[in-house]
């Protein structure tokens, strides 16, 4: 306990100062910024932003760094429920609730709860990590690619209990995404799989095109096809822009489950914070009153999901520090900024630069303090954002998206894609499939095959080893009880009330 | 892949007649897209010799060859064209067969890439194996459009997504040869022909006004390479993307052809 207080006191000590927490509030500003943009992504605004902390000394680049990289998460967030373009993997699951809150004139509560749902996640987990730090590594190392595999099946089968739809359409949805993760080069090989010989696709479709077009240009091309006057995205007047006291009251269960699941989740190296989204609402929709709300505007689905993928996120950093692996795009440019700065990871780290380990730690609490005094304000500049006629808003969007996915790679082939992508997305809602599972899949398919080629080669083509290693047996005995529970047709009538 | 407009005839969620919608369409556009992926599977340069079944992954093999797949889906489109299958839920109906259609063609695409070997997984393994079960699950949710009744597909709305996609594909390829400025200009100029409300002025300054934003805001902030004007050869270095972009696309069709 005592350790505790003192690695806590020592990371504060290093990152409470004025100029820290000026450089702090600034990258959660500009961080926020450039994140709510619809079509930037958390992975091209940390991209954007990076530049602007070399010439600061480590320790304040880094506590500038946690500000632009909560910003960004939250931005993100702010996108995903105020225009339904998820910036992020994590944020595809609070576009959901959020934006259909939002079309109820409800965006200022569900971005409110959103900050102080992932704020209470961050102080959480901050002395969570601080305190069982070392041994949880010990934990996240029992995880063979085997348990992995199983984690991440369990994970799909979280996105099928979500889907509003067939539990079968669900199931192909997350498979078209796992097939679309193949495309690009072989992991082991190098050879390209699936490329038809184009070198744009050697590095396989990136995660913005796909999200970008599928949700961003499909949802805009939706609401064209709408009658004008009926397509503003406020539909209803605004309410109030601050949560009201049973807002409150009914998002801090799920606050609370969130932040349990996802400081569980997030300590295992892997898609940590998406399957604790993703997980976080499945556990909402299954403990609530009345699942029938998930869908159209429920403040639980976005409160747990943003608490377990904020929880997630920085649970993410023990691993990544100790054992060295970005589990996504974002966290590989955070640990490229940190080796820039110093900080190698690696086992070393929390024991020869402990000031510079645990003042980051500090710093992301910090980070997520920011966040919330700066952005609760800025909920109003927001909402009034959804004001603009949407015959200017979608042209604002259109162009922001096709520079958000060009800057990505400088490359025209991406915008290409997306726009590819935007058709897919027009013939998914043509014929009632939902684009959410299938984000999923194609995040999780190069993980989920990377883990199951290593599980078979260490098993030596043993396919039993997942049911044979008891957490794998586990994991993948949840996901099948889970799947029947969903699909059993004797249980269809309760599991319709459950979707509706 | 649109289905065509659907007319709805027969009787509504109440009654027990089926509601069909336009399936000659819907059939004859299945059978294209399947006469298509089999003349794709003589492109593939090892097909895989037959071999009578002895083991449950050689039976796979064979059932899930995207030729004998092709030529299954053709009939089922023919079939379907001449009113033999009752199309019950055409969204669902449809929707399960372009499924199977894409599973077809991942299987094509990675019928040249080794599978496993002994127990190592080989690159084409994981490919091949999604492609495998999202065709079953395809063809299960295409049964289900046999066999439940369903809402009929909405009539497709072109207008609009015409011409935001024209509007992005517009900015692709203007990008680098004409610059952020002119793009970001015509592309929202363009996409905003998407909508049926027009007003030139206003459309044209709140164009004006956003590229001036998205210029102040990504090259003067945030210092993104980006180039600004038109290059001095700005047609030139257009016609060449139009030629490498065609030549990419169409190439190999090309190269098929002249095999064939």
């Amino acid at each position: 306990m005592s350790e505790l207080l003192a690695n806590l006191a020592l990371g504060f000590g290093v990152a409470f100062s004025p100029m820290n927490l000026l450089f702090c509030a600034i990258g959660a500003l500009v961080g926020t910024l450039i994140g709510v943009l619809p079509g930037i992504g958390s992975v091209a605004t940390i991209a954007m932003l990076l530049p602007i902390t070399f010439g600061l000394p480590p320790v304040g680049a880094l506590i500038m760094l946690a500000g632009i990289y909560y910003g960004a998460q939250y931005g993100g967030s702010t996108t995903s429920v105020l225009v339904n373009i998820p910036g992020e993997a994590t944020s595809v699951v609070t576009a959901i609730d959020g934006h259909q809150m939002a079309k109820q004139g409800r965006a200022g509560p569900a971005l409110s709860i959103a900050a102080i749902g992932s704020f209470f996640a961050g102080c959480v987990t901050t002395v969570l990590i601080a305190a069982l730090g070392p041994p949880l590594v010990a934990v996240a190392l029992l995880f063979g690619p085997a348990e992995y595999f199983s984690l991440m099946v369990l994970g799909l089968i979280f996105a099928v209990v979500l889907a509003k739809g067939s539990v079968l359409k669900a199931l192909a949805m997350i498979l078209m995404g796992l097939l679309l993760s193949q495309v690009g080069s072989d992991l082991e090989t190098g050879a390209g799989r699936m490329t038809f010989d184009l070198p744009e696709l050697a590095d396989g479709i990136g995660f913005a095109n796909i999200a970008l077009g599928v949700f961003g240009f499909a949802e805009i091309v939706r609401n064209l096809e709408l009658p004008p006057g009926s397509r503003d995205i406020l539909m209803q007047k605004v309410t109030n822009l601050m949560p009201t006291r049973q807002d409150l009251i009914a998002s801090a269960a799920p606050i609370v489950r969130g932040t349990t699941i996802g400081a569980i989740i997030g300590i295992l190296p892997g898609a940590g914070a998406v399957i604790a989204s993703f997980a976080a609402y499945a556990v909402e929709k299954k403990f609530s009153k009345s699942p029938e709300r998930f869908g159209y505007g429920a403040i639980e689905g976005v409160a747990g999901p943003e608490a377990a993928n904020n929880a997630a996120a920085q649970g993410a950093f023990i691993p990544l520090l100790t054992l060295g692996i970005p589990p996504n795009a974002v966290m590989a440019l955070m640990v490229g900024a940190m080796t820039i700065h110093g900080i190698v990871p690696g086992p070393q780290v929390m024991t020869k630069q402990p000031d510079l380990f645990w003042g980051m730690i500090a710093s992301m609490w910090i980070g997520n303090l920011m966040l919330v005094i700066i952005n609760l304000p800025l909920v109003g500049v927001w909402v009034t954002l959804l004001r603009v006629p949407y015959r200017l808003l979608f042209p604002s969007i259109v162009v922001f998206c096709c520079i958000g996915v060009y800057s990505i790679n400088n490359s025209p082939s991406d915008v290409l894609i997306a726009a590819l992508f935007a058709v897919i997305g027009y013939w998914f809602a043509k014929h009632d499939f939902e684009p959410a599972p299938m984000l999923l899949g194609f995040v999780l398919g190069p993980l989920m095959e990377e883990n199951l080629r290593r599980a078979m080669l260490i098993a030596r083509g043993d396919v039993t080893v997942f049911a044979t290693r008891p957490i794998s047996a586990v994991l993948l005995g949840t996901s099948i009880v889970m799947l029947i529970l969903s699909g059993l047709p004797m249980l269809r009538k309760r599991r319709e009330i459950l979707v509706e | 892949m649109s289905e065509g407009v659907t007319s709805s005839q027969g009787g509504g969620p109440g009654s027990g007649a089926p509601a069909f919608t336009n399936s000659f369409r819907g059939g004859v556009l299945v059978a294209i897209a399947a006469l298509v992926l089999f003349l794709m599977t003589f492109t593939i340069a090892t097909p895989t010799p037959f071999r009578f079944p002895t083991r449950f992954v050689e039976f796979l093999a064979i059932v899930f060859d995207p030729r004998l797949l092709s030529i299954v889906l053709g009939a089922i489109g023919v079939a379907t064209a001449f009113n033999l299958i009752p199309v019950r839920a055409p969204q669902d109906y449809y929707g399960g067969l372009v499924l199977v259609m894409l599973a077809v063609l991942a299987l094509i695409a990675s019928a040249d890439l080794p599978g496993q070997r002994g127990f190592a997984f080989g690159p084409g393994t994981a490919p091949r194996l999604f492609a495998g079960v999202l065709a079953f699950l395809g063809a299960a949710v295409t049964v289900v459009g046999v066999t439940t009744q369903g809402p009929p597909i909405e009539k497709y709305k072109l207008r609009g997504p015409l011409w935001v996609l024209v509007a992005i594909c517009l900015f692709a390829a203007i990008i680098r040869p004409f610059g952020l400025i002119v793009a970001s200009f015509l592309a929202f100029m363009i996409s905003i022909q998407g909508s049926t409300e027009r007003r030139w002025i206003e459309s044209t300054i709140a164009a004006a006004g956003m590229t001036v934003f998205c210029v102040l805001l990504f090259v003067n902030l945030l210092n993104l390479p980006f180039q600004l004007w038109p290059q001095p050869n700005a047609h030139v270095v257009l016609w060449q993307q139009f030629v490498e972009f065609f030549r990419l696309i169409f190439g190999p069709a090309m190269k098929a052809i002249g095999v064939m």
